[in-house]
C-alpha cells in the first residue's frame, strides 16, 4: 500500500513539473502527430504497392504500428524518463546524487524505475491506442475474448521485457558509459514498427533470442490477428519473467559496486 | 578569407569529434536504421518478382547507396548552430577573426570523416552480406558526384537558415521537426519516390527534400532518362541557391537583431 501511495506521490510531483513549461505541450502534440503521420503515410505507401508484406495485410500491420505507439508511448510515460534520471547525462550516477536515492528507506530498483512520469506521453499513448482500434475496425472480424485476453497478457510482457531490457542497459551505467547501450537500444528498437518476418534470417534470430524485439510487437499483433499458438504465448510471458529476474539481479549487483561520485 | 586559421579549426574539431567516436559510431548506427528498415521491408516486399519495377537487388543497392547519401549530406548543424546563438556562445564565434561559417564548416567535416569511419564498413559488411545489383553507367558514376556536392551543399545551407531563426523565435526547433518528417517521407527514404502515391510525388519532385538524399542515390542506382536527370539537376541547382541566398539574408539580418545572452 505504501508503495501505491508513493508511486501517486511521484505522479502528482512530476505533473507540477510538466505543468510548468506548458508551452511545451503543444511542441509535444507536434512531435506525436508528425511520428504518427509518417508511420501511417509509410504503411500507406508500401499498401501502394504490394497486397500483403510477407503474409501481414494492411490492417495487420496497422494493429503492428499501434502496439508500436502504444509501448513507446508506456516507456515515455515513465520507464524512459525514470531510468533517465538516473543514469543519462547529468542523470543522478553522474552528478553523485544518487546517494540520496540510496538513502530512501524503500527499494531502490523500485524509486529509480517509477519516480519519474512524463505526463506529455499520453497524447503518444491516445494515438496508440487510436491507430489500434482503427486497425481492429480494418480486420474486419469479430475479437473473441480469447483472442483479447492473449493479446493483454502479450502486451504486459511486452513492457516487461522492455522494461526488463532497458533496467539491464541502465544497470551497465555501474560499469561504463551505460547510456551508449541505451542509444543503440533505442537504434534497435525502431526494428520493432515492422513484423520481425521481413527481416533476414540471421537478424530474425538475434531479433528474438539476443534483443527480444519481437516479443515487443510483433507477438501482441499476432495475439490480436489470432495467429498465435498458446506455445508462444506462454514462452513470450517466461521469457518475460526470466528477464525481469535477470536484470533485478543485475540492478542489485551493479548497485553494490556503486561509489558515489561526489565529494 | 582566412584559410590557414579555417583549416586550424578544422584539426581541432576533428581531434576533439575523435575523442568521442563512440558517441558518434553510435549516432551513425541510429541514423542507418531507418532506411535499413525500409531496405528490408522493400526487398522483402518484392520477394516473389518486382516492385515498381525493382526487384529485391536493386532495392538492396538503392538503400544501401542511400545510407552513404543520407550520412554524407546529413546537417548536423541544423541543431547545432541554432543551439548556439540561443545560449550566446555565438560571441565567441563573433569575436574570432575569421568568418563564423567556418566553425560550422568545420564540425561538418571533422562530423563526417568520424562517422564515415563507422558507416563505410558498416555499409560493406552489409553489402557482402545481402548481395545488391548495381549496374551503373560509367555516365551514372561521373554524374554522380556533383549530384552529391550538390545535394550536400543543398542540405547543409538549407539547414543552416532553418537554424539562422533562433535569432528570433527560441522554438525554432518544431520547425526542424517538421523538416525531418518531409526528409522522411519525400526525400526517398520511406520508398524510391516513383512508388510513391501520385499527390506524394508531385510533392517530392518539387520541394527540396529529395534532391537532398534521394535524386543522387537514383542518379547512381536507378534508371533514370535524360530528361528527369536535366531537370532534376535544374531543380537541384534552384533550390540550393534559394537556401544559400536564404541563409545570407537570414544570417545578416539575425547578426544586426542578435544580442547576446550570457557571458
Amino acid at each position: 500500500m505504501r508503495y501505491l501511495r508513493l508511486i501517486k506521490y511521484f505522479m502528482l510531483s512530476s505533473a507540477q513539473e510538466d505543468l510548468a513549461y506548458r508551452a511545451n505541450f503543444f511542441i509535444g502534440l507536434l512531435h506525436s502527430l508528425l511520428n504518427l503521420i509518417a508511420g501511417v503515410l509509410g504503411l500507406a505507401v508500401l499498401f501502394g504497392q504490394v497486397e500483403t508484406l510477407n503474409g501481414w495485410s494492411f490492417a495487420a500491420t496497422l494493429a503492428l504500428l499501434g502496439v508500436y505507439l502504444v509501448v513507446s508511448a508506456l516507456r515515455g510515460l515513465f520507464i524512459g524518463p525514470s531510468l533517465e534520471a538516473l543514469a543519462g547525462m547529468e542523470g543522478d550516477i553522474w552528478s553523485g546524487r544518487f546517494d540520496f536515492a540510496l538513502l530512501r528507506p524503500i527499494d531502490t530498483q523500485f524509486l529509480v524505475s517509477l519516480r519519474q512520469w512524463r505526463w506529455f506521453a499520453l497524447i503518444d499513448l491516445a494515438l496508440g491506442v487510436g491507430v489500434l482500434s482503427v486497425a481492429v475496425t480494418q480486420l474486419g472480424q469479430a475479437l473473441s475474448v480469447g483472442q483479447v485476453s492473449a493479446f493483454l497478457c502479450t502486451m504486459f510482457a511486452s513492457v516487461a521485457v522492455l522494461y526488463a531490457i532497458l533496467l539491464i542497459f541502465t544497470a551497465l551505467v555501474f560499469w561504463g558509459p551505460g547510456m551508449l547501450f541505451t542509444w543503440v537500444f533505442d537504434a534497435i528498437f525502431q526494428l520493432a514498427r515492422y513484423p520481425i518476418g521481413v527481416y533476414p534470417g540471421w537478424l530474425q534470430f538475434a531479433l528474438t533470442w539476443i534483443i527480444p524485439v519481437a516479443v515487443l510487437t510483433t507477438i501482441p499483433a499476432q495475439a490480436l490477428t489470432g495467429d498465435i499458438t498458446p506455445g508462444v504465448l506462454i514462452v513470450s510471458v517466461a521469457l518475460a519473467t526470466l528477464l525481469l529476474i535477470g536484470a533485478s539481479v543485475l540492478f542489485r549487483v551493479g548497485l553494490r559496486r556503486y561509489k558515489s561520485a561526489s565529494s | 578569407m582566412n584559410w590557414r586559421g579555417g583549416w586550424a579549426l578544422v584539426k581541432r574539431s576533428w581531434s576533439s569529434w575523435l575523442q568521442y567516436r563512440s558517441f558518434f559510431f553510435v549516432l551513425a548506427f541510429g541514423w542507418m536504421i531507418p532506411p535499413l528498415i525500409y531496405l528490408f521491408v522493400w526487398s522483402t516486399a518484392a520477394q516473389s518478382g518486382t516492385v515498381g519495377g525493382m526487384t529485391p537487388a536493386e532495392f538492396v543497392a538503392y538503400y544501401l547507396v542511400l545510407i552513404l547519401v543520407n550520412q554524407l549530406t546529413y546537417a548536423q548543424t541544423n541543431w547545432t548552430v541554432g543551439d548556439v546563438i540561443r545560449a550566446g556562445d555565438l560571441n565567441a564565434w563573433l569575436l574570432r577573426p575569421l568568418p563564423p561559417l567556418f566553425h560550422t564548416l568545420s564540425a561538418e567535416i571533422a562530423g563526417k570523416v568520424v562517422m564515415m569511419a563507422f558507416v563505410i564498413p558498416a555499409a560493406l559488411i552489409l553489402a557482402l552480406v545481402l548481395r545488391p545489383t548495381l549496374n551503373a553507367t560509367p555516365l551514372q558514376v561521373v554524374l554522380f558526384v556533383p549530384a552529391l556536392m550538390l545535394a550536400w551543399l543543398l542540405r547543409f545551407f538549407w539547414g543552416y537558415w532553418l537554424a539562422c531563426l533562433a535569432f528570433w523565435a527560441t522554438r525554432a526547433d518544431a520547425l526542424l521537426a517538421v523538416q525531418d518528417a518531409l526528409v522522411f517521407l519525400l526525400s526517398g527514404v520511406v520508398a524510391p519516390i516513383g512508388l510513391l502515391p501520385p499527390f506524394m510525388q508531385v510533392a517530392a519532385r518539387v520541394l527540396p527534400f529529395y534532391y537532398m538524399v534521394g535524386f543522387p542515390v537514383e542518379v547512381l542506382t536507378g534508371h533514370l532518362n535524360i530528361a528527369d536527370l536535366l531537370s532534376g539537376f535544374v531543380i537541384q541547382a534552384a533550390w540550393t541557391i534559394i537556401a544559400i541566398f536564404l541563409y545570407c539574408r537570414l544570417w545578416r539580418a539575425g547578426l544586426l537583431r542578435y544580442a547576446a545572452v550570457g557571458g
